[in-house]
């Protein structure tokens, strides 16, 4: 898909201060699998997948996730945080080639 | 008194019917020539060698069914008649072939439909009988065979192929097919998983919200047609320059009413098959039907509508006249396998019942709402016609060009049992 790279990022409608919300995110990327030939052997090149997975919130790094083939393409990852102050909550998503491709979104309380 | 009100009430009665069991009509059906990619045309390319190779999808299969009846209006062949045959003599029947060939899934396989013996079953289907202890039955050999050849002669209504008339099955085989099913006596092992036997299988959940962006690829899909909404065509104009207010405002309300009948164009369209005429003529973009731009912005019109009722035309005598050809073709057995629509998806068939592992949807409940859905198995998003087009090309028989006026108009048939329920674009499913 053309698409590859594009990042959703959710967080609950109405967040308090202190609460532990899940933060939900969808990346559109291929994340190659390993290819065999007709002989059964594997191919041997570059694959494109998603190796790390980095979360920051408040300019401070959170979380990072060491990530394989195994994951699914157009993986989706969810995960948790406590919202302490007001601020931006940024995934970035780095593959093995290369590629950077980041969300964000805004912890407000209302 | 009481007579004249009577022959009112039945004069009203046979009126009613007469109405509701429209004939269809095909000496008026529309002309058309299609809009569609070459890969969605369902044409047919002959190779050196005189080998005839159907062009379809990438990854799908090329074979060529010509041999077998379609849903093409000018396609007159009637079905395969209704056959008897007897068993071969001199061929002793060897239950383990025979069990082989009711697993083999290059052939029917036997198994979508009909529960057996065995964890190597898997997943088995509930459409036919359980035929686990089927040997209790003491059915003659004969009996046996002629369901197997041509089960129409004892259940002229049934959904099961006619395997050996249609060649699927050699006589030889189904010789090896009797010996097996001879062999299933009860009582029935203790079922290990649930999950093995289709009648006490969890049924599917579902894939949650399917407008989630985090939870459906399909609205980052549809997203990217907003760029295109924009974007000025070789004409100079873009969707945007007609109708104002963005796409999500412009087109509130306008998907429920597709397919529709469009006089201009003399035929029933949906919004697929209309982008493919209408942006050429306003924008100059060739928007093909099944093009990944035609399926994206497809997309974006119908969110539009999400959470308002379908509803299509049902009344007027073009839409009475193309839903009376879409209903006979629903019910219409085509192809290699000798199958209907109505036999997979009505309820008092194959519909909520399980075919192999796959939960048959319901038509009568409304299916087509959810379309352009994104599909988790193909990780892309399909409108309906390319579901048409995959659902027909197993059932051996060569599918027609995504924007014929054939599944247009059994489109349009579908897509009356979704009259007032919401439309909800894209959806996601397996």
């Amino acid at each position: 898909m053309s698409d590859i790279g594009k990042v959703r990022l959710r967080l609950p409608s109405t967040i308090k201060v202190g609460d532990v919300v899940q933060v939900r995110c969808l990346i559109i990327h291929p994340m190659e699998r390993i290819e065999r030939d007709k002989a059964g052997k594997i191919i041997d090149k570059k694959y494109n997948y998603i190796n790390k997975v980095v979360v920051t919130y408040l300019g401070k790094t959170v979380s990072t996730f060491d990530t394989t083939q195994s994951v699914s393409e157009n993986p989706y990852f969810a995960f948790t945080l406590k919202a302490t102050d007001p601020g931006t909550v940024t995934v970035t998503f780095h593959d093995t080639l290369g590629g950077k491709y980041e969300g964000t979104a805004q912890i407000a309380f209302g | 008194m009481r007579r004249p009100t009577r022959w009112l009430a039945v004069a009203l009665l046979v009126a009613g019917c007469t109405v509701a069991a429209d004939a269809p009509d095909y000496s008026r059906v529309p002309r058309w020539t299609t809009r569609a990619i070459p890969e969605a045309r369902g044409e047919i390319r002959p190779e050196a060698g005189g080998r005839r190779v159907a062009v379809r999808y990438p990854g799908w299969p090329t074979t060529d069914y010509e041999k077998f009846r379609t849903y093409a209006y000018d396609d007159f062949r009637p079905e395969p008649t209704v056959s008897r045959a007897t068993a071969p003599t001199g061929i002793t029947g060897d239950p383990k072939t025979g069990r082989a060939l009711f697993l083999n899934r290059q052939k029917g396989p036997c198994t979508g439909c009909h529960l057996v013996p065995g964890d190597d079953v898997w997943p088995a289907g509930s459409v036919g009988p359980d035929l686990s202890t089927i040997g209790d039955r003491k059915l003659p050999d004969g009996y046996l065979y002629q369901q197997l050849w041509d089960p129409r002669v004892v259940f002229p209504l049934t959904v099961m192929p006619p395997w050996g008339l249609q060649g699927v099955f050699t006589p030889e085989e189904l010789v090896h097919l009797v010996a097996y099913l001879q062999t299933l006596h009860g009582p029935a092992a203790p079922e290990k998983d649930r999950d093995r036997n289709p009648f006490t299988r969890a049924k599917p959940v579902g894939f949650g919200d399917n407008l989630d962006p985090t939870n459906n690829p399909g609205v980052v899909r549809a997203e990217d047609a907003e760029a295109l909404w924009k974007e000025g065509g070789p004409a100079g104009k873009a969707c945007a320059d007609c109708h104002a207010g963005g796409a999500a405002t412009a087109m509130r309300g306008v998907a429920t009413k597709y397919p529709r009948h469009l006089p201009a164009w003399g035929r029933v369209m949906s919004i697929e098959d209309f982008l493919a005429v209408h942006a050429p003529a306003t924008t100059g973009r060739a928007l093909p039907v099944e093009s990944a731009d035609n399926v994206s912005l497809t997309m974006l019109v119908k969110m539009a509508s999400n959470g308002l009722p379908v509803a299509v035309d049902v009344s007027s005598p073009e839409a009475r006249a193309a839903l009376a050809r879409g209903r006979a073709s629903f019910v219409r057995r085509v192809g290699e396998r000798n199958h209907a629509c109505a036999d997979c998806h009505t309820p008092e068939q194959g519909a909520n019942k399980f075919l192999g592992g796959r939960y048959l949807a319901d038509a009568t409940s409304g299916l087509t709402r959810h379309f352009p859905t994104w599909r988790t198995s193909v990780n892309d998003a399909w409108d309906l016609r390319r579901r048409f087009q995959w659902c027909m090309t197993p059932l051996g028989m060569n599918m027609l060009a995504a924007d014929s006026v054939e599944y247009a108009e059994l489109e349009l048939y579908l897509t009356q049992f979704d009259n007032g329920k919401p439309v909800s674009v894209p959806g996601i499913r397996h």
